[in-house]
């Protein structure tokens, strides 16, 4: 049975949360497993991502009609590759208005590709309240995200996964003095950890961190496929410790 | 034995989007399997018969060989229900032929089932319209239809004059119908295809087409808005009381919001 292709949407309703750096993440860890990869960046005014990947991405402004067809049709008509959206906060709202009135989901799941929310959250209230609003009204898989460089803690019970099996995913904490190493124009997450010379360090472990992040999220998504298939009920993911405030 | 049902839609002036709501009228009772025909007013163009060729056809309202065609078969057609549009201008005219040929006496009777869909302007001469045509359908379904599909603002309808004239009209009962995505609207236009099809991606015979799936699902929100009015006033159990059967369950293309 062949699996459903991904389309991976990073949001947020707050803007430099980091979503372009996990859009980022993402894309060079997809990019490893040579699957079809297409990107697309919703950021109309600065297309960071788009100038990271100039083949792979494609910046769309879904400001008009014409825009919103060029991104949700063309995601549509690609079933058989994995797809990542940077959706910056500008659109955030539009984005998701149009994604529900057309019924986007129902019919992306009907060919065979499965939306996962890759939600960065953050301990404010109008993040909370976006994301339970989302929730409530989108059927799409939603999956909390914490960038512990913008967010030391938030709630647990105040981005509850959509699925138990999915839990969420962490991006470690990168300290400033190495930061700039990973802004740098042409810097390649692959390309970085393919060079050892020195022994590993700490932007190396960074990496290797959220992509094992990334490759458990993505084990946890197929056992729950697996297990649900299997008429079974999907086993949670292992809780984390150290998020809780209150 | 069934009563016939007429619906009749109009509005004394154009541009109103009278066209509009019969094709979202004959989508509607296609998706209810009611037994449909049209006739089209825009004599000798036609609108209307454009996205439906099929059950409409075009016919000079003013012309008593046409008005024959239309209402002389109304107890021998196959068709339960007869939709009317009305080119613009003509509606009072048209009421006042229904009076003057017995029709409304039927109605009277019981012996026909009647709707009136009154399309309104933006101005007060629009509602200065309702008084009269409103008196014509006494005896059948009066709706007042503020069309907002081209994005009409109804700017001079200040609150309380609005209000005012509302209360006039005890019976009448007011349909809003929402705004469509211009484009949407644009390609539907150039497909040339009833909005259930468009909504479908089929073409004018039932084909396959290829239409964005994001301007079919502006369409599909939009019908599913109008048909949830329509579904308010009870469309289908007017006709239902009638004798007309609507068989089956609703075609499911639409989503409400």
């Amino acid at each position: 049975m062949a699996q459903p292709a991904p389309l991976y949407i990073v949001a947020s309703p707050r803007p430099r949360i980091g979503k372009t750096l996990i859009a980022r993440l993402l894309m060079e860890f997809l990019r490893q497993s040579r699957r079809p990869l297409v990107g697309y960046d919703l950021n109309p005014r600065e297309p960071t991502l788009a100038e990271r990947f100039p083949k792979l991405v494609w910046p769309v402004n879904i400001a008009d009609t014409r825009g919103q067809m060029e991104l949700f049709d063309r995601l549509l008509a690609d079933p058989a590759s994995t797809q990542v959206i940077d959706l910056g906060y500008g659109p955030f709202d539009q984005f998701f208005a149009v994604m529900r009135e057309i019924s986007f989901v129902q019919e992306a799941r009907r060919r065979g590709i499965e939306p996962i929310v890759l939600f960065v959250a953050d301990p404010s209230a109008a993040t909370v309240r976006s994301y339970a609003e989302l929730r409530r009204r989108l059927p799409a898989t939603f999956v909390p995200v914490h960038n512990e460089s913008v967010a030391l803690m938030f709630a647990n019970e105040d981005f509850p996964p959509t699925r138990a099996d999915c839990g969420l995913i962490r991006i470690p904490r990168l300290s400033p003095l190495v930061r700039g190493v990973i802004d740098r124009p042409n810097f390649s997450f692959n390309a970085y950890m393919a060079k050892q010379s020195g022994g590993p360090t700490e932007v190396h472990q960074w990496i290797g961190n959220i992509y094992t992040e990334f490759r458990d999220f993505e084990l946890r998504l197929l056992m729950g496929r697996l297990t649900s298939s299997l008429g079974g009920a999907p086993a949670p993911a292992p809780r984390r410790k150290g998020r809780r405030v209150r | 034995m069934a009563k016939p049902t007429v619906v009749v839609v109009g509005a004394d002036k154009g541009g109103v989007g009278k066209t509009t709501v019969s094709r979202t009228l004959l989508d509607y009772f296609t998706a209810h399997h009611v037994p449909t025909r049209a006739f089209d007013t825009e004599s000798p163009k036609g609108t209307l018969t454009r996205f439906h060729p099929d059950i409409s056809e075009i016919v000079d309202a003013t012309s008593v060989s046409d008005q024959m065609r239309i209402f002389d078969t109304l107890s021998t057609t196959d068709a339960g229900v007869t939709v009317i549009d009305v080119r613009a201008g003509l509606l009072s005219p048209t009421l006042r032929s229904l009076r003057d040929i017995g029709f409304l006496d039927a109605v009277k009777k019981g012996q026909l089932t009647f709707v009136v869909f009154h399309i309104l302007g933006s101005s007060i001469a629009s509602l200065n319209e309702i008084e009269e045509t409103s008196s014509f359908a006494a005896d059948g379904r009066y709706f007042l239809v503020k069309n907002f599909i081209n994005n009409t603002s109804f700017f001079e309808w200040d609150q309380p004059t609005h209000a005012s004239y509302f209360r006039k009209f005890k019976d009448a009962v007011e349909i809003n119908i929402p705004k469509l995505n211009e484009m949407a609207f644009e390609q539907v236009e150039l497909a040339s295809v009833p909005f259930l099809n468009f909504v479908a991606n089929k073409g004018q015979k039932g084909e396959a087409a290829n239409y964005s799936f994001v301007l079919r699902g502006y369409v599909r929100h939009w019908l599913g808005n109008v048909w949830g009015e329509y579904d308010r006033i009870k469309l289908t159990e007017i006709i239902a009381g009638s004798g007309i059967a609507t068989s089956g369950p609703r075609v499911q293309v639409v989503s409400r919001s």
